[in-house]
């Protein structure tokens, strides 16, 4: 099947899709797929939704274009936005967090979601890789409703057995109750997306499942490409396609500059 | 009898500067107060414990200023997934970092603000952030027996800032609102030292007093285009250009990033000097509106 958009533009308009109106979505910083799939949802069926992007909290709908940030960060942003929360204490609200829908990126993933953004190694103190650091994601996926792990890369480096650190929780060791077990709040991570395919995790283990594989991939790739066994379904889908009218906002509206082209 | 006068807290660049010293633990806002950093980088400090995140504290760091970082991202931007000199610096064991993240990080510093020993958190629970940084303590909540993290106080001795406006007695006035962490620097700091881009008159300050973000700043430095190649909010937009040389430069290391730290920071000697450097056309493209 031939594809008339880029893999970053499929997964915009797949987690577009997936985002439901009146959710307040926060994209951090260097997550352009992110950033563009909330801004997709938004202009296609997010009204009410609220965007909040480095504390700047906005509604946008009724502009033709969203506006900058484009996928970095420009203090202008605060211009569009209706109150920035970094006036006073961005943790402040955590208790409503549950209508907030994040989005994390990693260097590691583990089969239950677990991910690392502190460095790759076996000595904190000597790491092979130091990573970004934890940023908020470790409070953010603490709390909120739902969040989603996107990644740029599908490789066994980045799907490992077992994280070198653990920034983020996503289902611990694993269990339906492995949250509540730790304390944790929040709804945890619902899809894992990547350049070959989506991931959602079982209902009983809260491993790593394949959910549909992007057009054109196999399995034995992304079965090659995970360092650990994947669950996989017996009937595997193909990921949705962007319809045109979705891959229009997103082209004309949204990503004008072509970032994920 | 001779009328008393009430203290200005305006001070000179030097002035200012000259309340930083080797050792100390320094928080720098958003967007970083550039003209202090770059004062810190010629001075050549050392053995700091630098707060902050950013490319300037990637600059810190290459310039040998900094012993420990109390870190929660450092990211590099412009394709860059990680601050180069802080990579290398990690990596190699020459800097201590303090691996934390946002929520415990705000957390530790109200505590100090508050006078208290340490504040509660439950972010950061299940993860390594306990394991990599010992003085995150695992502790269970005497109330209803939660697992939670004890953020020990993080008390630093200057917070470093830069903001639109103040008057000569610390009352500082942002524009488009501080950045995200500088009134918990300026809360939990021993003193705070704000550099501005305008000095405003006291009657202005007390025709808007709800205006007033940060109320008593200890010492206020005039700047203008201080948070140079940052933005400030209202005048002026990030010089990107600049950052990315920066960045090319750090990911290179040896002569370019000396290079790089020589012309930019060590050898204009006063703020003036680097904007002198900077040439005025260039600021004058960066206007915000």
């Amino acid at each position: 099947m031939a594809l008339d958009c880029s893999i970053s533009e499929l997964l915009a308009c797949f987690l577009a899709r997936d985002l439901n109106d009146g959710e307040e979505l926060q994209v951090g910083i260097a997550l352009p797929i992110p950033e563009a799939a909330v801004r997709l949802a938004h202009l296609m069926h997010g009204p009410n939704m609220e965007l909040i992007f480095l504390g700047a909290r906005m509604n946008v709908h009724h502009l033709d274009r969203v506006p900058l940030p484009a996928f970095g960060w420009d203090n202008r942003v605060v211009r569009w936005s209706e109150s920035f929360s970094d006036r006073g204490h961005r943790f402040d609200q955590v208790k409503d967090w549950h209508k907030r829908v994040f989005f994390i990126g990693g260097i590691q993933v583990d089969p239950f979601g677990n991910t690392n953004l502190i460095g790759v190694g076996q000595d904190f103190k000597r790491l092979k890789f130091r990573g970004p650091g934890s940023v908020g994601t470790p409070t953010l996926t603490t709390h909120v409703g739902r969040y989603y792990i996107v990644l740029n890369s599908h490789t066994p480096r980045l799907f490992v057995p077992k994280c070198d650190f653990v920034s983020t929780v996503g289902w611990g060791q694993g269990g339906a109750d492995a949250r509540t077990r730790l304390g944790l709040p929040g709804g945890g991570p619902k899809y894992c997306v990547t350049p070959l395919c989506i991931m959602d995790f079982s209902e009983d283990e809260k491993r790593l499942r394949l959910r549909s594989l992007h057009p054109g991939v196999q399995l034995e790739e992304v079965l090659r490409q995970t360092g650990f066994p994947l669950i996989v379904p017996d009937v595997i889908p193909t990921t949705e396609l962007p319809s045109p009218e979705a891959l229009q906002v997103l082209r004309e509206r949204v990503d004008w500059v072509g970032a994920l082209r | 009898m001779t009328r008393q006068m009430r203290t200005e807290r305006l001070a000179s660049e030097d002035e200012a500067s000259a309340l930083l010293a080797d050792g100390m633990t320094i928080a720098i806002g958003e967007p970083a107060p550039m003209a202090m950093v770059r004062a810190m980088i010629r001075r050549g400090l050392r053995d700091l414990t630098v707060i902050a995140s950013g490319l300037h504290l990637d600059m810190l760091i290459a310039a040998g200023c900094v012993r420990k970082t109390i870190s929660y991202y450092a990211g590099g931007g412009f394709g860059v997934a990680v601050a180069p000199a802080f990579r290398r610096a990690a990596e190699r064991g020459d800097i201590e970092v303090w691996e934390c993240e946002e929520g415990i990080l705000t957390s530790g510093l109200e505590a100090a603000a508050k006078g208290l020993p340490f504040l509660p958190w439950r972010g950061g629970v299940g993860t390594s952030l306990p394991e990599v940084n010992p003085d995150l303590k695992i502790m269970r909540d005497p109330l209803r027996g939660e697992t939670l993290i004890a953020v020990p106080a993080i008390r630093p001795d200057v917070a470093l800032l830069h903001a639109a406006r103040a008057d000569v007695y610390g009352n500082v006035v942002h524009c488009g609102g501080p950045g995200w962490l500088d009134l918990f620097l300026q809360r939990a700091a021993q003193r705070s030292i704000v550099q501005v881009e305008k000095i405003i008159p006291n009657e202005a300050v007390r025709a808007d007093p709800w205006a007033t973000t940060i109320a008593r700043a200890d010492v206020v430095v005039r700047m203008p285009y201080g948070a140079h190649p940052y933005y400030s909010r209202g005048h002026y937009v990030q010089d990107s250009a600049l950052l990315q040389d920066y960045v090319r430069a750090a990911e290179q290391d040896g002569a370019a990033l000396a290079h790089f730290l020589n012309r930019y920071c060590r050898e204009p000697i006063s703020h003036g000097d680097y904007l002198e450097l900077i040439g005025i056309k260039r600021l004058l493209a960066l206007y915000e509106y």
